[in-house]
């Protein structure tokens, strides 16, 4: 195990592994004010057409109702998908324990986006038509595979915007919702013998990858 | 990042039309009160302090030998994480150009007395530093440090809620804490790791001149 010292000469940090201490050495340097660190490109290419579904063409110009209906349409997918896997009945014991919750919560950030986009006098996108891989609920593994890739997507996506939502209340309840995907993301990877701590802070990404990778569960 | 800044700053909710109550999130994101912080140094340092006192408990719990196996591969993780999130916000306030506060004196009392008591008290530094990070956010002007900080405190809702699986605590209210992370104001969070700081006033003064 090595030690490495960053603190003044104390030695404070012990990595459990050589990826450990090459992940925190990575991550160190990830924060740099006054250096060109750019949250997202300008200009990037939306997976689809954006005037049907409420989008901006782009991050940097998305209205703060841009970015609601984004994460509106992601829990609605989340919520379907939660819904439809309980419904299958694949899980048992503490498993069961654990995912139950998280499909309330996936309905509830539904509600409450919903709600916050008509408080602000904006049109709610609607819930979008949904389509899973074969075999998404036949098991358990497939299940739980698939709604690992939903939590960290989630993630991705909410850290994708935060530097481009212009009110500070919007953003708060954003940020309140993320932190509940942070957990549930943890919790699948646990369960699945993934890694529930990736990286010491939350990768990010824009509209675009985000919504290339929703698109195949989004039914025409 | 000049003419972006002033959006973020706490109570200017241009955004928002006036009288509109956001009321289906209320998660007390806009709880602390506006003499809490006066920059964004302020923040990252009280953010340091909490991250300084977390880095430390996990070092000293995961010398105890009190967890094995994957277990105690999750807590090393959470540590390194912690060490991390130490460093990075040091570097930050620095390049802000302001004084990082000293790793403060602590003091853990019985939390490395066993597994149970160990992971219990992780749960609360974690989610006390998951309310934290919410209740602050509203402060910080720049975005940049704003996404970091944002990503930090995702990072520490996942090691709450991880350790509070490793406990068995029940799903809602244990592992998870409700729908919508809420806020902690300030002085809350520094009432509830006061106990473990063997000289509160310190850090309380090199967090709030």
């Amino acid at each position: 195990m090595g030690i490495k010292a960053i603190f003044g000469g104390r030695p404070v940090l012990e990595f459990a592994d050589e990826n450990s201490r090459r992940s925190f050495l990575r991550n160190a340097a990830l924060v740099g004010v006054g250096v060109t660190y750019v949250a997202t490109r300008v200009g990037d290419p939306l997976a689809f057409g954006t005037a049907d579904r409420g989008y901006g063409a782009n991050d940097a110009n998305a209205s703060d109702l841009d970015i609601l209906n984004y994460a509106l349409t992601l829990e609605y997918l989340e919520a379907a998908f939660y819904t439809a896997g309980l419904k299958a009945n694949l899980l048992k014991g503490r498993e069961l324990e654990l995912v139950d919750p998280i499909q309330q919560h996936e309905a509830d950030h539904v509600k409450a986006v919903r709600t916050t986009i008509t408080d602000l006098g904006g049109k709610a996108v609607a819930q979008p038509k949904v389509k899973f891989p074969a075999g998404t609920f036949s098991n358990r593994a497939n299940f739980l595979k698939l709604a690992g890739t939903f939590e960290e997507l989630g993630v991705k996506a909410y850290h994708g915007q935060v530097t481009l939502v212009k009110s500070p209340e919007i953003l708060g309840a954003a940020a309140s919702i993320a932190g509940v995907e942070s957990r549930h993301a943890a919790i699948i990877a646990q369960i699945t013998g993934g890694n529930p701590f990736p990286a010491p802070i939350e990768a990010n990404l824009p509209m675009g990858p985000v919504l290339k990778a929703a698109m195949p569960f989004l039914a025409k | 990042m000049t003419d972006t800044t002033a959006d973020l700053i706490h109570g200017n909710a241009s955004a928002v039309p006036a009288g509109v109550a956001i009321g289906a999130l209320n998660n007390g994101f806009a709880l602390a009160s506006a003499k809490d912080f006066r920059n964004d140094i302020e923040v990252l340092n009280y953010a340091l302090a909490l991250e300084y006192l977390e880095a430390e408990f996990y070092r000293q719990g995961n010398k105890a030998d009190l967890v094995k196996g994957k277990e105690k591969q999750y807590l090393m993780q959470i540590g390194a994480d912690e060490a991390s999130h130490v460093a990075t916000l040091t570097a930050t306030i620095q390049k802000l150009g302001g004084t990082p506060i000293g790793a403060p004196a602590v003091d853990f009392g019985g939390a490395f007395e066993n597994r149970k008591s160990y992971l219990t008290t992780a749960h609360v530094f974690e989610n006390k530093g998951v309310g934290a990070y919410l209740g602050a956010a509203g402060f910080v002007k720049d975005k940049m440090i704003l996404q970091a900080a944002a990503g930090i405190f995702g990072v520490e809702a996942r090691h709450a809620a991880v350790v509070g699986n490793l406990l068995g605590l029940k799903a809602e209210g244990g592992v998870y804490q409700g729908s919508f992370e809420k806020g902690i104001a300030k002085a809350d969070v520094l009432t509830a790791v006061a106990p473990f700081l063997v000289d509160p006033n310190k850090v309380v003064a090199a967090i709030t001149y």
